[in-house]
């Protein structure tokens, strides 16, 4: 029996992935688990090993093809072994029958999104399916106007209108192919999307779209956290482990979800699905974009663990090396926009989530501390200057409320003015 | 349940107002129509059914005319014109009857008289014209459908007298065949009384002011009815302006003037048929009397479900302008006695009115919907065209049928169909397929692999679609 070889599906939001390389050529014998093709999608570009041991009886999808996930590529089997006919790999900007797009749909249907679903399946025309293949547009995500809810053309023109641009179809964009500017008319050149810009863009405005986003603020002060990293850092360098204050962050942020497990959770339809694991994912900015590689069970690790595997992830990210798992089933977000000199920003969520934590400068300030009580000016009050930090929290009033937003934010400035 | 006397009243009852009143009967609304002439309007009583009568005689004679071609001889063939219009008018007695029956059937109140509006609610009906036993009487309702239609339109300083220079309603039951007549206006009602006449004798000239015959029909279907038209003797004057229209003792003269040559000529006829267009009878419904916005034209402005700027009144058909054709103001009846009744229905936006069908039942047949071709590449798209004649097709050979095609313009980038053009032998009974192929977003690749029956003339569609995709069989 020959295996399949499928496109994986890396990450939740990830739908597709190109043929970037094939190691093998058809004939030539592979171990199982060895490296077998290379892979590119908008989010990490990585090789695909060997599913099974054998012979590579067959090459489906060639190289700069892209294929939804869980299509086949190719098949491994015993030496001289015919290869099973099989559906060509469905091609992400070919034409695909009704009724046969599946696979396209399931993986781009992230839980929020499935809401929108109307119950069962409409006709869908040829018309449609077409634009619906050229655009790798989840048809899920679109209300029909026709007869029975159908989805028409029309109603797929104004999908795709609403979209911030039109986007070329993510085949147009493979990564062997040299990126051409259009220019317009006048002073503007059209650079194409990226396909990662294309999935930033998408993610964002569903995100805006499925949940009612509500921002809340607190300061921290940070002289404990400050004066812990500094009296730890050369020590913990000697171990080849840079403490950067994202960890602490990180620790913070895992010990809040710990006290406020709701923070932890997702809505769906049937319910709201709390995660008993706590799995923080840390923004970080590559040049292509943008990446959340997801910190696994974050509130086992230790401060310097949280530091070594964050500095090894965004490493990975940058180099584009990243394994697909790594940035999968992320519970929370945290985005440490200060890096770049923000104050204070308001996230948006990363769906499914239900909470994105913003972590603003560390900036010395002027603040006012007081022995009294009251707020009324006393002889107590004294103005010092201290290492200070905005910290926001956005979240998805479906989820949650403010109550428990204001909860979580008071343990992460908690834990991190407790320091020790 | 309110203080008027009807859950709706219809005003009109041609083929959008009865369809309206069935509808929002069957819906359970207490429904009345008000018809000042014959149920049925002009499409059943002036229009659409007496022609197609008249036109299948002219067939049955051409037949005749042909019959050595069937191995048929006989002596002293005498056709008369008369038969023709009297049968012609028992059919429309038979349907008028259906729509009494149906009107009956579903409890709708027909109210006989000349219905006018009093204010948004209520409509004073007093005996009409054609009907002076009509009772005098107010009633009101909550909603109203104006479904008022329209009639002919001349041109500007010539009056129809009915005589010699005359409409179509004149024309659906001229007593004496015309010697010589001149069709003002090259659309459907001209081409397909220009066809029932010549077939009768008549000597027709045709004058159209535009560059071809048909002018709404896309150029090559047009070109191939000239073709057709120019055989069988009729002269067709396009580009030409008629610019005077005189009655002379005993006929009629026109003055033409040849738009590209700038040379104007004098024709004479028995008889001027007029057939330039329409204008909307909203003049005549007392529309001052509520607060409904009409356009510059005269036609009434509706929404997508057929809602005036009043809520609650409604206009459908030939009044609104959209597009003058009996089945249009069906659908647009059904949208609006859905919408009041508030069941689930399906709204019309703008476009779609250009993908409706469209029929001119002379010979050859046109039948289309969508973009011309022209049209569609000015609308920026790429397109793939299919076309396919009907002279390789068996069944057209059979029926000795030669002329025409099959022409599918479709988007090259999606396959959707932009535009369908037919003209020959019954394409009026196959458009439907392409119609609801449109309707559904079915494209030319899944009607070229749906098996046809052969022989049919349907296989033509096929072959055309076929084509669009490149690979015509029988070519």
């Amino acid at each position: 029996m020959a295996t399949p070889v499928m496109m994986p599906q890396m990450g939740e939001s990830v739908i597709e992935g190109t043929v970037a390389r094939w190691l093998k050529a058809p004939g030539d014998s592979v171990e199982k688990l060895e490296p077998l093709l290379e892979i590119s999608t908008d989010k990490i570009d990585t090789e695909v090993p060997a599913p099974a041991g054998g012979t590579l009886l067959t090459i489906l999808a060639q190289e700069g093809v892209t294929v939804a996930a869980g299509s086949v590529l190719a098949y491994i089997g015993a030496e001289g072994e015919e290869a099973p006919v099989a559906p060509e790999p469905e091609e992400a900007d070919a034409p695909s029958p009704p009724g046969d797009e599946a696979p396209l749909e399931e993986a781009g249907a992230s839980r929020a999104e499935a809401q929108a679903k109307p119950a069962g399946r409409t006709f869908i025309s040829p018309v449609v399916a077409r634009m619906a293949a050229e655009h790798a547009v989840n048809l899920d995500r679109i209300q029909g106007s026709g007869l029975g809810g159908r989805i028409t053309k029309k109603d797929v023109q104004a999908f795709l209108n609403g979209q911030p641009d039109e986007p070329p179809a993510p085949s147009r964009s493979a990564p062997s192919q040299p990126r051409q500017r259009t220019p317009l008319t006048g002073d503007t050149v059209i650079e194409p999307l990226t396909t990662m810009r294309r999935a930033i863009a998408d993610h964002m405005v569903l995100s805006k779209r499925t949940s009612p986003h509500v921002t809340t603020v607190m300061e921290a002060d940070m002289t404990a956290v400050v004066r812990h990293r500094e009296a730890n850092r050369s020590a913990l360098a000697q171990r080849g482990i840079a403490l950067t204050y994202s960890a602490y962050f990180v620790a913070a942020a895992a010990a809040a979800l710990r006290a406020v497990p709701i923070v932890n959770s997702s809505f769906r339809e049937e319910g709201i699905a709390r995660h008993t694991r706590i799995n923080i994912g840390v923004a970080a900015a590559i040049p292509a974009g943008l990446i959340v590689p997801v910190l696994r069970d974050a509130d086992e690790l230790s401060l310097p663990g949280i530091a070594r595997t964050l500095e090894e992830l965004v490493a990975r990210a940058r180099s584009g090396r990243l394994q697909p798992d790594e940035l999968q089933n992320g519970t929370f977000t945290i985005t440490n926009h200060g890096i770049g000199g923000s104050l204070l920003g308001t996230p948006i969520i990363n769906q499914p989530q239900s909470a994105i934590l913003g972590v603003g400068a560390i900036v010395k300030r002027p603040i006012v501390v007081s022995e009294s009580a009251s707020l009324l000016p006393s002889a107590d009050d004294a103005i010092v200057i201290r290492p200070m930090c905005y910290l926001s929290l956005t979240i998805d009033h479906r989820v949650l409320d403010g109550a428990a937003a204001d909860e979580f934010l008071s343990v992460v400035k908690k834990t991190l003015e407790g320091w020790s | 349940m309110s203080n008027y006397d009807y859950d709706v009243i219809v005003l009109g009852s041609g083929p959008g107002g009865y369809v309206a009143a069935i509808r929002a009967a069957q819906l359970g609304l207490k429904t009345a129509i008000i018809e000042r002439e014959n149920l049925g309007g002009i499409c059943l009583n002036w229009g659409c059914i007496p022609t197609k009568a008249l036109i299948h005689n002219a067939e049955v004679v051409e037949t005749f005319h042909d019959a050595k071609t069937y191995g048929i001889s006989f002596d002293n063939l005498t056709v008369d014109f008369g038969a023709a219009v009297k049968r012609s008018r028992e059919v429309v007695g038979r349907q008028t009857k259906g729509v009494g029956f149906l009107m009956k059937k579903n409890k709708i109140e027909v109210i006989e008289g000349h219905g006018v509006f009093l204010d948004d609610h209520t409509l004073k009906v007093t005996p009409s014209e054609i009907n002076e036993e009509a009772e005098t009487r107010t009633v009101s309702a909550a909603n109203i459908i104006v479904a008022v239609g329209a009639r002919a339109r001349s041109l500007p300083g010539t009056e129809i007298d009915h005589d010699r220079i005359i409409e179509y309603r004149d024309a659906v039951v001229l007593g004496e065949l015309p010697e010589k007549m001149i069709v003002v206006g090259s659309g459907a009602i001209g081409m397909e009384f220009s066809y029932v006449y010549s077939s009768y004798g008549t000597e027709i000239t045709v004058i159209e002011m535009l560059d071809q015959v048909l002018p709404l029909e896309d150029s090559e279907v047009a070109s191939e009815v000239a073709k057709s038209f120019k055989k069988r003797g009729i002269s067709l004057r396009t580009s030409t302006r008629t610019e005077k229209v005189e009655l002379t003792d005993g006929g009629v003269e026109v003055t033409v003037k040849d738009l590209n040559s700038d040379k104007t000529e004098t024709l004479s006829a028995d008889k001027v048929l007029m057939a330039i267009g329409i204008r909307p009878n909203t003049d005549k419904a007392g529309l001052e009397a509520t607060s409904i916005n009409v356009n510059e034209r005269g036609f009434i402005n509706v929404d997508e479900v057929m809602r005036t700027n009043v809520p609650h009144i409604y206009a459908i058909g030939d009044c609104t302008g959209k597009l003058a054709l009996a089945h249009v103001a069906s659908a647009m009846a059904i949208v609006a006695a859905e919408t009041i009744a508030g069941a689930e229905t399906l709204p019309i936006p703008d476009e779609r009115y250009q993908f409706m069908p469209r029929c001119t039942y002379c010979y050859p047949q046109v039948a289309s919907l969508g973009m011309t071709e022209a049209q569609a590449k000015e609308a920026g798209y790429e397109i793939n065209v299919g076309k396919f004649p009907f002279m390789p097709n068996g069944k057209a050979q059979a029926l000795n049928e030669r002329v025409g095609f099959v022409k599918i313009i479709a988007d090259a980038k999606y396959g959707e169909i932009l535009g369908a053009h037919l003209v020959g032998p019954d394409v009026t009974e196959l458009l439907p397929e392409l119609s609801l192929a449109q309707f559904m977003e079915i494209t030319p690749a899944e009607i070229a692999r749906n098996v046809h029956a052969h022989p049919t003339l349907s296989e033509v569609l096929m072959e055309a679609a076929h084509a669009v995709e490149g690979h015509p069989i029988h070519m």
